[in-house]
């Protein structure tokens, strides 16, 4: 099994290292998934003070970055790491930087619901982007417990999901160009749910490059700017033969 | 040794001495006696392969018919087996009901190992934390409910306040955490699981209530007490009426002071988490505070001040006032014109303490826990007669829980009280600049 892989050490300090960074990653995950989530409800609620409160928190996810890369060094210049731990470094420092970039962006809806609270609100977009917000949850949801899992499977699930954020995201932008067209004055509100949607949307990127990371981590391979259907077929033959391997 | 053991030596002696005096009889002494000892031999050779026999077909074979102490042997094993046969199918009989009966907990419960590895878990936990059977066993609990709030909990052992969030997973409820240690050190924790949604409504549906009641009878109050005291300042009011007038007014006071500190109260309330760290002055706020007492046209005889320390205080600057006037002009309420108050300041390794003593009427021993609820009254005709809302000790009980402190009561009925608040050491500050500077000058 793969989470048999990842604690057969002798050195029983090494194997609690990695442990501890893959904790120290899925902990840094969590309070991004809350800011993610209070990111979007700040905005959709219209509620500047808990936008206020998430702008606010970001430097906690940042330090976390800084401190896990740190051990990530630490652990590379001194334990030499090999094969499947080398893998798990390389995963964990991929991951932290688009964790930190979900942060950024869960920052941006702060200010900018603490922005939109103050003109006059539209009730039907804000709808819409709770829906997109929702689903961009999911997806980083679903992505840090394929971390936490190791499971591919899972991983390529909430990859595909990328898919149908992005053509929500689409849907709002040509919704709120038919605003714009038909009265020029909501185009400020306007342009600042694109931006919302925009960030949503990013996010939902940055959560389908960190199942990548899990499928490189766990598999050895790398998937990136491939295909899905490309991707899953590769992915069969390599389960099929990793199996026939060891049956 | 036991009867039947007795028997089977004798027994064996007696045979072997038979066989000797027949064979010395005989003349061939030594064949008798050694073809009755290989007699002996294979007979107990023979009930040997039958106990083993049994002993590995017990299940399907009945205890062999034996004799003399073998059937003593028999008897006692097979005693043992049903005996621990009984109990393994009682215990688990016992473990599958409790299987069953867990998991149709309506709570959810995991069980934790000494890394927070999960062991087992019910239906319920299942399903609000969306985790797998088989497959999560082994991961830690922090690795898949990742919220922070939850995460510093668990951390703290389970020390601390039950954590009550919303997880991503269900981001319409409320669940709370508890973590349970047993008393015997295996390691292994339990973790429950509640949903706590209808009492989260229903909590904050009582706030929202109160403080828009609250809200709502500010503005009429205002108008009514308005003209109660342009009619009281009247010079051509009829006589008659300025009794009934100065009551109104003094009764329309009291409501609208009752109104102000409910309305204080549902602030404090809503507005969650710790309270700000501005430094405040503790030392010159006590002392305004006496100058106001002093003023006041019944007071009592003596209201001393103790200041032993400069240090600031890290907090809200409007609520540390209300602490300490709430506590001073309880104080004032119920002490007799001829008794003396004393309020003390002073910092220690622990954090900075206030404390207020008069010499009162004092509170009896059962009403103490229950002073700090709202409208909670030691004696409703006094207390009424002095004009408190009945909510000043409540607003210091919320106003110290935001800032991280607790009160102490200490009361005697008919010698005085005690009321003490403390605050952490991570809430004061000493002044330092002020410090260095003084001893120069």
């Amino acid at each position: 099994m793969e989470t048999a892989d990842l604690s057969h050490h002798i050195l029983s300090r090494y194997n609690a290292d990695l442990q501890g960074i893959r904790t120290a990653v899925l902990q840094m995950g969590g309070l991004v998934e809350r800011q993610l989530q209070d990111g979007v409800k700040a905005v959709v609620t219209g509620d500047s003070r808990l936008g206020e409160e998430v702008a606010r928190t970001d430097h906690k996810v940042n330090a976390m970055e800084v401190s896990i890369d740190e051990d990530c060094s630490r652990i590379l210049a001194t334990r030499a790491p090999t094969a499947s731990d080398l893998r798990l470094i390389v995963a964990v420092i991929k991951t932290i930087t688009d964790l930190e970039r979900i942060g950024d962006e869960a920052e941006k809806l702060g200010h900018t619901a603490a922005r939109l609270a103050d003109i006059e609100r539209s009730a039907h977009r804000y709808r819409e982007l709770k829906h997109i917000g929702d689903h961009v949850g999911e997806m980083v949801h679903g992505a840090l417990d394929a971390f936490a899992r190791l499971d591919t499977e899972a991983a390529l699930r909430v990859a595909r999901t990328d898919r149908l954020v992005d053509e929500e995201y689409e849907a709002i932008q040509r919704q709120c160009i038919t605003f714009m067209m038909e009265d020029p004055r909501t185009i400020r509100r306007a342009l600042d749910v694109l931006w919302v949607a925009r960030a949503l949307e990013r996010i939902g990127d940055h959560a389908k490059n960190i199942c990548e990371y899990v499928v490189y981590m766990v598999l050895g391979k790398d998937i990136r700017h491939l295909s899905i259907e490309d991707v899953e077929k590769q992915l069969a033959s390599l389960r099929a033969a990793s199996t026939g391997s060891v049956g | 040794m036991s009867k039947p053991a007795w028997r089977y030596v004798v027994g064996i002696v007696l045979a072997l001495t038979l066989a000797l005096a027949f064979g010395w009889l005989v003349g061939h002494a030594a064949i008798a006696l050694a073809a009755m000892a290989s007699l002996l031999l294979a007979a107990q050779v023979r009930n040997l392969l039958r106990f083993d026999h049994w002993l590995h077909h017990r299940k399907m074979a009945p205890p062999p018919d034996m004799m003399g102490l073998w059937a003593e042997i028999v008897g006692v094993t097979s005693r043992l087996y049903r005996r621990k046969v009984f109990h393994k199918r009682r215990v688990v009989e016992l473990l599958r009901e409790l299987r069953r009966m867990t998991s149709a907990m309506p709570d959810g419960a995991i069980l934790l190992g000494p890394d927070r590895e999960i062991i087992w878990f019910n239906r319920a936990a299942a399903s609000w934390l969306q985790l797998r059977r088989k497959v999560d066993y082994g991961i830690r609990i922090d690795n898949l409910v990742r919220h922070p709030d939850f995460i510093e909990y668990v951390e703290k052992g389970g020390r601390g306040t039950a954590p009550r969030v919303h997880l991503p997973q269900h981001s319409d409820r409320w669940l709370a955490f508890n973590l349970v240690t047993s008393a015997a050190g295996s390691g292994m924790r339990l973790l429950i699981v509640r949903d706590v949604t209808n009492e989260a409504r229903l909590e904050s549906m009582r706030k929202d209530f109160v403080a828009n009641a609250s809200h709502e009878l500010r503005s009429p109050l205002t108008v009514v007490s308005g003209y109660l005291d342009s009619l009281a300042d009247d010079a051509q009011l009829d006589a008659a009426w300025r009794e009934p007038v100065a009551e109104m007014r003094r009764q329309s006071d009291r409501m609208r002071g009752i109104v102000q500190d409910l309305l204080e109260l549902s602030k404090m309330e809503s507005s969650d988490g710790e309270a700000e760290r501005e430094p405040v002055d503790v030392a010159g706020m006590l002392a305004l505070l006496r100058r106001e007492v002093l003023a006041r046209p019944s007071r009592p005889a003596i209201v001393e001040l103790k200041l032993d320390s400069d240090a600031m205080l890290l907090g809200a600057e409007s609520e540390l006032h209300s602490i300490f006037a709430n506590l001073v002009s309880n104080a004032v309420k119920y002490t007799p014109v001829d008794g003396r108050i004393d309020v003390h300041w002073w910092t220690d390794a622990d954090g900075g303490h206030v404390e207020v003593r008069d010499s009162g009427i004092g509170i009896a021993a059962e009403h103490i826990p229950r002073l700090t609820e709202r409208f909670y009254r030691v004696d409703a005709g006094r207390s009424r007669k002095q004009g408190g809302s009945g909510l000043g000790l409540s607003i210091v009980k919320h106003a110290l829980q935001r800032h991280g402190g607790w009160l102490g009561i200490d009361s005697q009925e008919g010698k005085g009280s005690s009321f003490t608040v403390h605050f952490p050491a991570v809430r004061i500050r000493a002044r330092l600049m002020e410090r260095a500077a003084r001893p120069a000058s």
